[in-house]
C-alpha cells in the first residue's frame, strides 16, 4: 500500500515536471484554533501555478499557521486545501495527508539543518526517503550543490558554515527533490541585511527555475513587495488583501493595510463634512466626488505630498516641526494647528524648523476609508 | 476515491485513531506500566497497614487475616511500644537530620562561595575531590568512622583513635547522633555544594559591582546583595538535603544500631528483620510522609522566592571573582586539607583496614594479603577466602555489574522515550501526567520504596508473578527508582533538537521511525550515554532501596559488603566498598571525559 503511495507520489511529481499537471493551490474555508485562540478565521486563497505568493502581516497574524497547515504541520480545524487534483486536506471528506506526502519542499526560519550530517547528507535525506536509486541521487546531488556552489563545502558539518552558507543547503535540501510546491517560512530573517538583498535576488531567480509555486512568509514588507507576483496582507487570522505589490501599495483595501505598507507610515486623516467637502478645522479636502459618509480617513503617501517653500505658491500653509534626512530623501514633518503629516522630498531639498511651507497634494493618488469601517471608497465621478 | 479511505486513519490524530500513531502507542503502555510500578504500589502499602495480616494472630487474638483494620497503627502511634517504635526513632531522626542539614549547608555553602566567586587556586583539583564523597557509597563513610572510632564496650577490636591514644573514645564519639549527623554531613555536603554553587554562578557580579560603585565594602556587599539573592536557593538546598538524610538507610544503621540508635529508616529494617512487617510499612508510610512534605516545602519556597528573585541574565552577563589577597594560599590550604579528610582519607582507612590481619592491631606485622587473594582459613574471618576467591564476593560483582548494565541501559531507553513524549506532546495532558509519574519515585526515600515493591510482588497478581526474589525485581525497581534522573537528562537532550530538525525531516516524507532513528538518536546519543553512566554509577552503589529484596542468590557488592559488617568481617567489608568505590571512581572519570568532549562539540557548534 505504501508503496503504491509511493509510486503515485512519484507520477504525480514526474508529472508535474513535464508540466502535465499544475501544482495549482486551494484553500477553501480553512480554520484552525488553539483552545479559545482563533489563528486562522474562515481563510480563502487561490495560489496559482508558478506563483509567488508572499504572506504578509505583523506577528501573531496567522501568516505561520496558514503555511504550517499548508505543509501538514498543523492539522486544521475546518476546512479544504487542494494542491493540483489532489485533496490534501479536508475537514468534511476526514482527509488528512502527512507532510511527506504532499510533494512539497519547506525551507525553515532556522534552516532546521541536522547538525549531525554534513551538507551532503543533509541534502540527500529526501532522496533517501523517497528511495531514488543511487545513480539517480548522486546525480541530482552535485547538480544542486553545483548550482548553488556548495560543491567544494560538501563534506562540512553545518556548524562550520557561516550563516549564508547554511541558507544554501536549506535551499539545496529544497531544490534536491524538485518538488512542485515551495514554503518558505521566513528564510532570510537570521542573514544581516547586505546578504539578505543578495539572496533575494538568487531565491527568486532559482524559484522562478523550477517554475515551483511558492508561498512565502515575511514579516519584512521591502521583501514582500521586492519578491512576490502577489502579496497577501494577514491580520488576526483573516486576509485582509490579496493583490499584486504596487496595488497593494498604491490601493490599500484599508486603513489597516495603509498603514502597515509603506514606510515611512503612510499619512491618516480623520475628516468629517457632506457632499464633497470635508475637513477637520485644520485642513479642508474637495475631494470632486461623494464619498456618502459623514465621516472619512483620508489616506495620503508622505511622497504624494508637494512642500513648496515658496509662500506664494497654491496650497495649505503647514509649519516644518522637524526635518529628519536619510540618504536619498528627507523626511520632514509638518503640522497645521493640530495636525501633523509626513511628507518625503529629495535630498536636495532644503527645509528648516519652524519655517512656513504650503503643501500641496495629488488629488489622484488620495485614498478616502470609511471611518467606521475603515474600508476603502472607491471615488464615483459624478458628471 | 480509493485514495480518500486510505489516509483517513491519519486524520486528527489528536483525537480519534491513535492506534496507528507510535507515539501515542508508547505514551498510553507507558502510563498504565508507570502507574502500576509507581503510583499502585504506594496504596499497596498503604492498604497493608490497614489490613491484618497473615501471622497477625501471633500478635492479637481479634485479628482476622485479610479484613480491615487500624491496629498497627494504633500500636505504633499510640500503642505501649510507640516509644520505642516511633516517636524515638523519629527524634533521632529529625534531630541527625538537622544537625547533618545544617553542617552540610554550612561546608557546602562556604566551599561553594570560595570556589565559584573566589581567585582561590587550584579550584580544577579541588573540585572532584569536593564531590567525592557524594559520589562514594554513604556507607564507605560510615565504614572509615567506625575504623577510627570504633569502640570495644561493644564489642570487637579498638580502632584507630584507640591504638593512637591508647584510651577508648568516648560512647557519644563512637556511635548515635554525633557520628551519624557527621558523617551524615560529610556525604551530603557535596549535594549542598553543588546546588549553592548552581545559584551562585547565576550572579551577575555587576550586581555586585553596582554596590562596590555605591561605596560599599566587601562584607556588606556579601551580606546585603549576594547572600539575599542566594537565600531562595539556600533554603531550598536546605530542605532537600533534610529530605535526603532522612531517607539514609545504611549509614546510620552502622554508626547506630550496635547501641540500639534507631531513625525510622533503620527500624524499618528492624521490624521487617523481626517478622513485623506491619509495623515496618506504617514506619515507612511515615517516611515516605516526610520526605513529601519536605520536598513540597522546598517547591513552594523556590516557587514564592524565585520569581521575586529572578535575575534577569542574557545581555553583558558577567562574573567576576572576588580577589581573597594574601589569604588565598591560606583558603586553598583550609579547603585541600577539608577535601583530603572527608573524600580521599576514608578510603586509604578502608584500603588499609582491608589488609590487616587482626583488626585495630597496627603494625608492619601485622599485614596480609587474605582478605585480597588469600584462600578459605578457619581461622580468619570464619573461614570466608578472600575477594579473588570468594564464589560470594565474584558472584556479587557479577550481579552488581550486570544489575547496573541493565537497569542503566533500560532506564535511559525508557527516559528518552518519556522525554521525548513530553516535549513533543507537551500540549497534551497525558504526556504531562506521563513525565509526572515518571518523577515520582524521586519522592520515595528509598527504603520505603523496597518495602513497597516488598508488598506488591510478594505474591503473584493476575498474570504478573511473585517476583520477589528474583533478578528481574532488582532490575524493575533500579530501573524504576533511576526514572525521575533518565527523565530529566531525556528533556534535556531532546529539548536541544529543535522541532524544526523533525519537522523538516517529516517534510521531506521520513516516517516517525525513520525521524526518531535518523534524527531524534544520533543528536540526542551523547546526552543519552552520559544519563547512562550516572545511572550505572548510581545503580551500583545502591543499598538501601535493594536491601529488602535482595536473597542470597542475587547479593550484589554493597548487600554483600553489608552483610560482612552485620557478621562483623570487616576487613571483606571494606574490601568490598574499596571495590565499588573504584568502580564508581572510574564511572564518574568514563562520565567527565563524554561531558567534556560534549562542551568542547557544543563550542564547537557555537562559534
Amino acid at each position: 500500500m505504501e508503496d503504491w503511495q509511493r509510486a503515485h507520489g512519484a507520477l504525480t511529481r514526474k508529472a508535474i515536471l513535464k508540466g502535465t499537471i499544475m501544482a495549482k493551490i486551494s484553500i477553501h474555508n480553512l480554520t484552525k484554533r488553539y483552545g479559545n485562540m482563533t489563528a486562522l478565521k474562515n481563510v480563502s486563497l487561490e495560489i496559482d501555478n508558478g506563483e509567488f505568493l508572499v504572506l504578509l502581516g505583523p506577528s501573531g497574524c496567522g501568516k505561520t499557521t496558514l503555511l504550517r497547515c499548508l505543509a501538514g504541520l498543523e492539522t486544521p480545524d475546518e476546512g479544504e486545501i487542494i494542491i493540483g487534483n489532489e485533496v490534501i486536506f479536508s475537514s468534511e471528506q476526514k482527509i488528512m495527508q502527512p507532510p511527506g506526502k504532499r510533494n512539497l519542499g519547506m525551507v525553515f526560519q532556522s534552516y532546521a539543518l541536522w547538525p549531525h550530517m554534513t551538507v551532503r547528507e543533509n541534502v540527500k535525506f529526501g532522496l533517501d526517503v523517497l528511495k531514488t536509486p543511487k545513480e539517480t541521487s548522486d546525480r541530482q546531488l552535485d547538480e544542486v550543490l553545483k548550482k548553488l556552489s556548495m560543491d567544494s563545502l560538501s563534506e562540512r558539518y553545518p556548524s562550520e558554515l557561516s550563516g549564508g552558507q547554511q541558507q544554501r543547503v536549506a535551499l539545496a535540501r529544497l531544490l534536491a527533490t524538485k518538488p512542485p510546491v515551495f514554503l518558505m517560512d521566513e528564510p532570510l530573517s537570521n542573514l544581516d541585511a547586505r546578504l539578505r538583498m543578495d539572496m533575494r535576488v538568487e531565491l527568486k531567480r532559482f524559484q522562478s527555475d523550477a517554475g515551483a509555486t511558492t508561498v512565502y512568509v515575511t514579516h519584512d514588507q521591502t521583501e514582500a513587495m521586492t519578491m512576490s507576483t502577489r502579496v497577501v496582507v494577514m491580520k488576526n487570522g483573516e486576509i485582509q488583501q490579496v493583490s499584486p505589490p504596487s496595488e497593494l501599495y498604491k490601493k490599500p483595501n484599508n486603513t489597516f493595510v495603509a498603514d502597515f505598507i509603506g514606510m515611512p507610515r503612510i499619512n491618516l486623516v480623520e475628516l468629517h463634512g457632506s457632499g464633497q467637502i470635508f475637513s477637520n478645522g485644520d485642513i479642508t479636502v474637495d475631494f470632486g466626488w461623494e464619498p456618502g459618509v459623514k465621516s472619512v480617513v483620508l489616506g495620503a503617501r508622505p511622497e504624494d505630498l508637494t512642500i513648496s517653500p515658496n509662500l506664494k505658491s497654491i496650497g495649505e500653509t503647514y509649519t516644518v516641526t522637524a526635518v529628519l534626512p536619510n540618504g536619498p530623501e528627507i523626511i520632514v514633518q509638518l503640522q497645521k494647528g493640530k495636525t501633523v503629516i509626513i511628507g518625503r522630498v529629495g535630498h536636495d531639498s532644503i527645509f528648516e524648523n519652524n519655517q512656513e511651507v504650503k503643501v500641496t497634494y495629488a488629488q489622484a493618488s488620495l485614498n478616502v476609508y470609511d471611518a467606521s469601517t475603515r474600508e476603502l471608497i472607491s471615488p464615483i465621478k459624478n458628471n | 476515491m480509493i485514495f480518500t479511505f486510505m489516509n483517513s486513519r491519519k486524520f486528527n490524530t489528536k483525537l480519534g485513531n491513535v492506534t496507528r500513531d507510535p507515539v501515542s502507542v508508547a505514551m498510553l503502555i507507558l502510563l498504565v506500566v508507570l502507574a502500576y510500578l509507581v503510583i499502585w504500589p504506594f496504596f499497596q502499602l498503604v492498604i497493608n497497614t490497614l489490613t491484618w495480616s497473615e501471622g497477625s494472630r501471633r500478635i492479637s487474638r481479634e485479628a482476622v487475616p485479610g479484613e480491615f483494620t487500624w491496629f498497627y497503627w494504633l500500636q505504633v502511634t499510640a500503642g505501649p511500644i510507640s516509644g520505642k517504635m516511633l516517636y524515638g526513632p523519629l527524634m533521632n531522626t529529625l534531630i541527625t537530620g538537622i544537625i547533618s542539614t545544617v553542617l552540610a549547608l554550612i561546608a557546602g555553602g562556604t566551599l561553594a562561595w570560595c570556589v565559584v566567586r573566589s581567585n582561590m587556586p587550584g579550584k580544577r583539583w579541588l573540585q572532584p575531590i569536593l564531590t567525592l564523597p557524594y559520589i562514594l557509597p554513604s556507607f564507605a563513610i560510615a565504614l572509615a568512622w567506625e575504623t577510627v572510632f570504633r569502640s570495644p564496650k561493644v564489642g570487637g577490636q579498638p580502632g584507630l583513635y584507640e591504638a593512637i591514644l591508647g584510651i577508648a573514645p568516648p560512647e557519644w564519639l563512637s556511635y548515635g547522633v554525633i557520628p551519624i549527623s557527621i558523617t551524615l554531613a560529610i556525604h551530603y555536603f557535596p549535594f549542598a555544594y553543588l546546588l549553592v554553587a548552581g545559584a551562585l554562578a547565576t550572579i551577575d557580579s555587576q550586581m555586585e559591582e553596582s554596590a562596590l560603585i555605591s561605596g560599599a565594602g566587601k562584607l556588606t556587599i556579601l551580606r546585603r546583595i549576594t547572600f539575599p539573592v542566594v537565600a531562595p536557593a539556600f533554603v531550598a538546598a536546605l530542605i532537600l538535603t533534610f529530605g535526603k538524610t532522612i531517607g539514609q538507610f545504611a549509614l546510620p544503621f552502622l554508626l547506630g544500631a550496635p547501641t540500639q540508635f534507631h531513625t525510622v529508616a533503620t527500624m524499618i529494617y528492624a521490624n521487617l528483620a523481626l517478622g513485623l512487617d506491619s509495623m515496618a510499612y506504617v514506619l515507612a508510610v511515615i517516611l515516605i510522609a516526610m520526605s513529601l512534605l519536605s520536598i513540597w516545602l522546598s517547591n513552594r519556597f523556590i516557587k514564592k522566592k524565585s520569581a521575586r528573585f529572578e535575575t534577569i541574565s542574557g545581555k553583558g552577563f558577567r562574573s567576576r571573582e572576588i580577589d581573597l589577597g594574601d589569604w588565598r594560599w591560606f583558603v586553598f590550604g583550609v579547603v585541600s586539607l577539608f577535601g583530603f579528610t572527608v573524600g580521599i582519607l576514608p578510603l586509604i582507612l578502608l584500603g588499609i583496614q582491608s589488609v590487616m590481619l587482626i583488626d585495630g592491631f597496627y603494625g608492619f606485622e601485622n599485614l596480609t594479603s587474605h582478605f585480597w587473594i588469600g584462600k578459605s582459613n578457619l581461622d580468619i574471618a570464619g573461614g570466608e577466602p578472600g575477594v579473588i576467591h570468594n564464589k560470594i564476593i565474584l558472584g556479587a560483582t557479577w550481579n552488581t555489574l550486570k544489575l547496573a548494565f541493565l537497569s542503566a541501559v533500560i532506564a535511559a531507553v525508557i527516559g528518552i522515550v518519556i522525554a521525548y513524549i513530553a516535549v513533543r506532546r507537551s500540549n497534551n495532558p497525558l504526556a504531562i501526567l506521563l513525565d509526572q509519574i515518571a518523577f515520582v519515585p524521586f519522592l520515595f526515600p528509598t527504603i520505603a520504596f523496597g518495602a513497597m515493591y516488598l508488598t506488591l510482588f510478594a505474591v503473584p497478581v493476575g498474570p504478573i508473578p511473585a517476583l520477589y526474589g528474583t533478578f528481574t525485581l532488582l532490575v524493575l525497581i533500579s530501573v524504576v527508582s533511576r526514572l525521575p534522573y533518565s527523565v530529566k537528562t531525556g528533556i534535556t537532550a531532546v529539548t536541544q533538537i529543535g522541532q524544526e530538525l523533525e519537522e523538516a525531516a517529516e517534510v521531506a516524507g521520513a516516517s516517525w521511525w525513520q525521524r526518531f532513528r535518523r534524527i531524534i538518536m544520533p543528536l540526542a546519543s551523547s546526552g543519552i550515554m552520559s544519563g547512562m553512566m550516572v545511572s550505572f554509577v548510581g545503580v551500583m552503589r545502591e543499598l538501601s532501596l535493594i536491601i529488602l529484596l535482595i536473597t542470597p542468590a542475587t547479593r550484589v557488592l554493597m548487600t554483600a559488603g553489608f552483610g560482612y559488617a552485620e557478621e562483623g568481617f570487616t576487613q571483606l567489608t571494606n574490601a568490598l566498598v574499596l571495590i565499588v568505590a573504584l568502580l564508581t571512581i572510574i564511572g564518574e572519570l568514563i562520565l567527565w571525559k563524554i561531558g567534556k568532549g560534549r562542551m568542547a562539540r557544543l563550542r564547537e557548534k557555537q562559534s
